[in-house]
């Protein structure tokens, strides 16, 4: 026991298990996702003018704006701005940027901001008071005020009643210019010539309709110098009527249709002419969608390209502006084609180039001529529809090589080199609801096999034992087919990669809110192996997913229920929606984490059925915020209902995972006397919050009695800080923002509250119950004996988890989710303890036990950090699972990002490490046997000259 | 018969010097030293008068001179408890090897000496010791096992002993719940 003491306390003394830098990308992966990048603000753009090298910007739905490197679809950087945006109503956001410039301007409601498109550092930042941002330029036109390399921004803001043109410095983001258009049309956008700029609003008609309005601006001053007002209010309904308003070329244009979407009307921006141009429509279906590309750039040819989308094809026709007459005609057309297709326009100099992607095939035109400058097939033809896409042409002599960056209906961001996918982007995975490991069935028969002969007699279960045997030698021409490459494979191989037989590789399934399901192999890097859209809805509320072998299945909140298989991907079978709406889904698992049915709950709390075969009882909330208890067989009237007090909002109730072995059932001391562990399965954790009064209770219930075991109270909480709370074993955990100002403490900032329960305060006593092997909830239930203690932490806490292993012998760690500092952290358990000394040094006794002195203020140690130096964005839950290899536990955290590690809080003690050598053990033996063979003749020699000599 | 009988012959030289005391060596001889090995005509006598003696002692003589021998062997082991115990205290309470190996040693030597309580003791079994001996096996055995305890008392201390309730607490088992609680909260 000593020897116990003795390996622990060493094991505390040493460094605690940190990352090391060669395992990063080996045990770890992340999905550094984005989100759906919108058509308008994603773009190629070299952000060094030295450099060759172009990155991919895009500012997503989601308001991630980021950088994207084309080469392998790494993120560069990434700005989340949706934290800087304190509008509540704001629209999508807007990006731009222009080539050689290191700045990318974006706007979002109210804000407004550039950053270093080289490494995403903040330039400056703006928050307009007046209004939202509609819409921005970088003026690309070189002025003498302005800097070299350094580019103004126009924008357009509207507020109540009018629209506001500023021209922001390119430095500072300070307002050069302001233009204030107080009559009471609608703002719409802004565009720029290479001498002036153009104020675009819309103006109602008298009757209905919008009038295009133009005013033409001074670049330096801001001054208007004149106004045009097209007669579009026949067209022109709403503003989404307008198909495109051009910027920063040399003869920007607005484009619209006639209501019928028979004609196009065109107008170079500063003209009064509108010019027509009828859609030849030879398809002979309905127009779905017509969208505009033309190059963005002062010296690009004044061409442009509209494309029509019908249901079942798409063409495209090439336009010609006539920078004199300001007049348009049709160059030529892409061929109508059946399927989808994407078109982007990208720049070369004075050239324009379109890129088609089709189902089949890529094809490069340039503006000028209808000549086809590459063709490519592409290798995986996709059935997903192509939603846009944006392109960068590089010309080599006379052929052309093109890349495009392909955004997909469900989600996948691809990019297509010369019609080959150099990588695609999960961004769908944005949207993950609820995630679990997969089952396989390997391990399965096997179990089952070994649970039939624990059934069976002595003799019968050596037969079949003998019989599994003889069976299990069909596989002995593969094995040893194998063994060589086994063989060798782990000699040459390090081992830490080898461990995918230890249930460390497991793919995870994921559900995602627009109804698709995923599934990641943890043991590839977390690649997606497989996607399927499993519901049609934007709204899939998941409530659960079990895993059974071979299959998983999804549980949704209206009662359905899809079964998809984890190899495939397949839909195996479904269940359709009931009436009721669900809060919560019951799994009734057995012991081994085998699940065996599900009832769902409903709002108020009710489950839905009756669970006849079950026996137990159930613990649910309801939406109003009561805690029921019922009995298996009776769904109509609970068993005990726990309401907090008046005032009291249940916000949250956590119960101990249903995997949580315990490996010891007490806690030996120092002394060698033991403190017993207060065990009991059925607790469960309610939070209550009061909001007048500024206090959250946490309330420790027993789930079959009802029977409150221990609460507490905690003054000056914020209940709008996130309140994270988690149970396992003998104790619980849980985080909030405080301000206790008492009389002989106070604390103001963020808190972890960690309690232990005993069965008693005294060692060696097992209170009331003492030895009795079982005991009944219902009968007299002990109350347990609770040591807290609190510790201040630097930041805010979202959500809670605890590592889980194999028999739960190794030390447990905490894992929470830092959403300030976009990581994970796994605070060691030891750390935690309750029984630290305060205000004083531990005893001899203590220090064997490790503990330490208590220190108020609990800074999270560098390698307590899981995420270690990736910026882990947005997790909502973090889960842990079980390996065969006791030190071990899968983590799998999700959210917004996707990322997954494993943990060793004690250290990976059952695994060789790397520096272990298998060919060096093997070379030692080898180099052993050949010195033996070599020496043993001579030795036996000598011995019979010696024989002989005496 | 007037055989006149003859005087018995002379006795051979050898016969008279042996019984003749030696002639005190010259003085030249006595300062050669003796050979090693040899030891001088003193010693010899003393040896031989003892020898003399032991052969000549009565058997309740020689029975009390087996018990006395006896007894120093019996109390022999005490003499190693303050050293042992000295050892025991100096060395620490911690697993090292020295340590191991002195705790084996002091377990070694009491139990080799118990099971040889009767070889130790056989030189001074005969039939009319052997009741008494009895009483000096006891003691042996009271110091060896004094020795033991000294030994079980280092082992204790190490925490090797099985003593204390945490030692015991794998074989305690986690009370079962009769009832069992499905949470559903999410």
């Amino acid at each position: 026991m000593r020897l116990q003491a003795a390996l622990f306390f060493a094991a505390c003394l040493s460094p605690a298990a940190a990352i090391y830098p060669d395992e990063v990308n080996h045990i770890d992966f992340h999905h550094a996702l984005l989100g759906t990048p919108s058509p308008d603000s994603t773009f190629f753009l070299k952000p060094s003018p030295a450099s060759n090298a172009s990155l991919l910007y895009t500012l997503s739905d989601k308001l991630l704006l980021g950088a994207v490197n084309p080469r392998d679809g790494g993120l560069v950087w990434r700005q989340n701005i949706s934290r800087s945006v304190n509008s509540p109503a704001h629209g999508v956001g807007l990006l731009r940027g222009l080539d050689g410039n290191d700045a990318v301007v974006g706007a979002v409601g109210n804000y407004i901001a550039s950053w270093s498109a080289q490494d995403g550092k903040v330039g400056w930042e703006n928050r307009v008071s007046e209004g939202v941002v509609g819409d921005l330029e970088l003026l690309e036109l070189e002025d003498a005020t302005a800097t070299s390399g350094v580019r103004d921004t126009i924008a357009v803001v509207a507020s109540e009643g009018a629209g506001i043109v500023r021209r922001l410095n390119g430095n500072t983001g300070k307002t050069v210019w302001e233009y204030k258009d107080t009559s009471g049309d609608v703002p719409f956008q802004v565009s720029s010539s290479s001498t002036e700029v153009f104020y675009i609003s819309l103006q109602s008609a008298m009757l209905k309709g919008f009038k295009i309005k133009v005013t033409v601006l001074d670049p330096l001053t801001g001054q208007q110098t004149r106004q045009q007002i097209l007669n579009t209010e026949a067209d022109v309904a709403t503003p989404e009527s307008v198909l495109y308003v051009g910027a920063n070329s040399a003869s920007p244009i607005i484009v619209w249709t006639d209501k019928s979407q028979k004609s196009l009307r065109v107008n170079v921006i500063g003209t009064k002419e509108i010019n027509s141009v009828t859609v030849d429509n030879t398809s002979g279906s309905e127009i779905r969608q017509i969208t505009v590309h033309a190059p963005r750039k002062l010296n690009a040819l004044p061409h442009f390209l509209v494309h029509f989308e019908t249901e079942t094809g798409a063409w495209a026709e090439v336009f010609h502006v006539d920078l004199m007459s300001a007049k348009v005609t049709k160059a030529y057309q892409l061929p109508y084609l059946p399927g989808q297709s994407a078109v982007a326009a990208s720049v070369i100099d004075a050239n324009v180039y379109f890129t088609r992607i089709t189902d089949l095939e890529a094809v490069v035109v340039s503006s000028a001529s209808h000549g086809i400058l590459g063709r490519w097939d592409l290798q995986k033809p996709s059935s997903d529809i192509a939603l846009h896409s944006v392109s960068e042409v590089v010309a080599k002599g006379k052929s052309v090589a093109v890349r495009s960056a392909l955004f997909r209906k469900h989600g996948d961001w691809q990019l297509i080199r010369n019609g080959q996918i150099e990588w695609t982007r999960h961004e769908g995975l944005i949207d993950a609801v609820a995630a679990t490991w997969a089952e396989t069935d390997a391990q399965e028969d096997l179990a089952h096999e070994l649970e039939v002969e624990g059934h069976e007699t002595l003799y019968g279960a050596y037969l079949h034992r003998v019989k599994r045997h003889v069976r299990d030698l069909e596989h002995l021409p593969d094995w040893l087919k194998d063994l060589p490459k086994r063989i060798l494979s782990s000699i040459l191989t390090d081992e830490v990669s080898n461990l995918d037989s230890f249930g460390v590789a497991r793919s995870v399934i994921v559900a995602t809110k627009n109804g698709r399901v995923y599934a990641l192999d943890a043991g590839k890097h977390g690649v997606v192996s497989w996607g399927v859209q499993a519901v049609g809805t934007s709204q899939w509320n998941v409530k659960a997913i079990l895993a059974s072998p071979g299959v998983a299945t999804i549980y949704s909140d209206d009662g359905s229920s899809v079964t998809v298989d984890v190899f495939t991907g397949e839909i195996v079978s479904r269940i359709e929606p009931s009436n009721s709406k669900l809060h919560s889904i019951a799994v009734f698992e057995a012991q081994d984490g085998t699940s065996l049915a599900t009832v769902g709950v409903r709002e108020d709390g009710t489950p839905v059925t009756a669970f006849a075969n079950e026996d137990g009882f159930l613990v649910t909330t309801s939406i109003d915020g009561r805690v029921l208890g019922w009995f298996a067989k009776d769904n109509k009237t609970p068993v005990w209902e726990f309401v907090p007090p008046s005032g009291e909002r249940v916000v949250d109730a956590t119960a101990r995972p249903a995997h949580d072995p315990v490996a010891s059932i007490g806690k030996v001391l120092g002394n060698r006397s033991v403190l017993y562990k207060y065990l009991n399965p059925n607790l469960a954790l309610v939070t209550a919050v009061n909001e007048q009064t500024h206090t959250a209770s946490f309330y420790l219930l027993d789930g079959v009695s009802g029977k409150i075991l221990h609460a507490t109270t905690q003054a000056g909480v914020d209940s709008t800080q996130p309140i994270a709370s988690v149970m396992s074993e003998n104790w619980f955990a849980y985080s909030f923002w405080g301000d206790v100002d008492g009389s002989e403490s106070s604390a103001k900032g963020y808190q972890l509250v960690i309690s232990e329960l005993y069965e008693s305060p005294f060692p060696n006593d097992r209170g009331v119950l003492d030895s009795a092997t079982n005991y009944s909830s219902t009968a007299a239930l002990p109350l347990p004996h609770a040591i807290s203690q609190a510790f201040m932490i630097p930041e805010s806490i979202s959500h809670m988890a605890v590592t889980q292993t194999r028999q739960g012998i190794t030390t447990r760690q905490l894992l929470c989710t830092l959403p300030s500092s976009n990581s994970i952290v796994g605070i060691p358990r030891p750390v935690l303890d309750p029984r630290r000394p305060v205000d004083r040094d531990p005893t001899t006794a203590e220090a064997e036990e490790g503990l330490f002195r208590y220190a108020p203020f609990l800074d999270f140690d560098g390698k307590w950090y899981l995420s270690h130096t990736r910026d882990v964005a947005g997790i909502k839950a973090v889960l842990s699972r079980p390996t065969l290899l006791e030190s071990t536990s899968l983590i799998f955290a999700y959210g917004s990002d996707i990322y997954g590690t494993r943990a060793t809080p004690s250290q990976a003690f059952d695994i060789l490490g790397k520096s272990f050598s298998k060919l060096q053990l093997v070379l030692t033996v080898v180099a052993l046997g050949a010195g033996v063979t070599v020496l043993a003749p001579m030795v036996r020699r000598k011995q019979v000259n010696a024989l002989w000599r005496a | 018969m007037s055989q006149a009988r003859l005087p018995p012959p002379p006795p051979p030289q050898w016969v008279v010097s042996l019984n003749s005391p030696m002639p005190r060596p010259s003085k030249a001889a006595s300062s050669i030293p003796d050979p090693p090995g040899f030891s001088s005509s003193r010693g010899g006598k003393q040896r031989q008068q003892q020898q003399q003696q032991a052969t000549t002692k009565r058997p309740e003589e020689t029975d009390a001179l087996k018990m006395k021998k006896a007894w120093e062997i019996a109390i022999a082991p005490s003499k190693q408890i303050p050293m042992n115990a000295i050892m025991m205290y100096m060395s620490g309470n911690s697993l090292q090897i020295f340590s191991i190996m002195m705790v084996l040693m002091l377990f070694k030597g009491p139990i080799q000496g118990l099971i040889g309580t009767n070889a130790a003791f056989a030189k001074y079994d005969t039939p009319s010791t052997h009741s008494r001996l009895l009483g000096v096996k006891v003691v042996y055995m009271l110091m060896q096992l004094v020795l033991l305890c000294l030994g079980i008392w280092k082992v204790n201390a190490m925490g090797l002993l099985p003593t204390t309730r945490s030692d015991w607490l794998a074989w305690e088992s986690e009370r079962q719940p009769l009832e069992r609680a499905h949470f559903a909260f999410r």
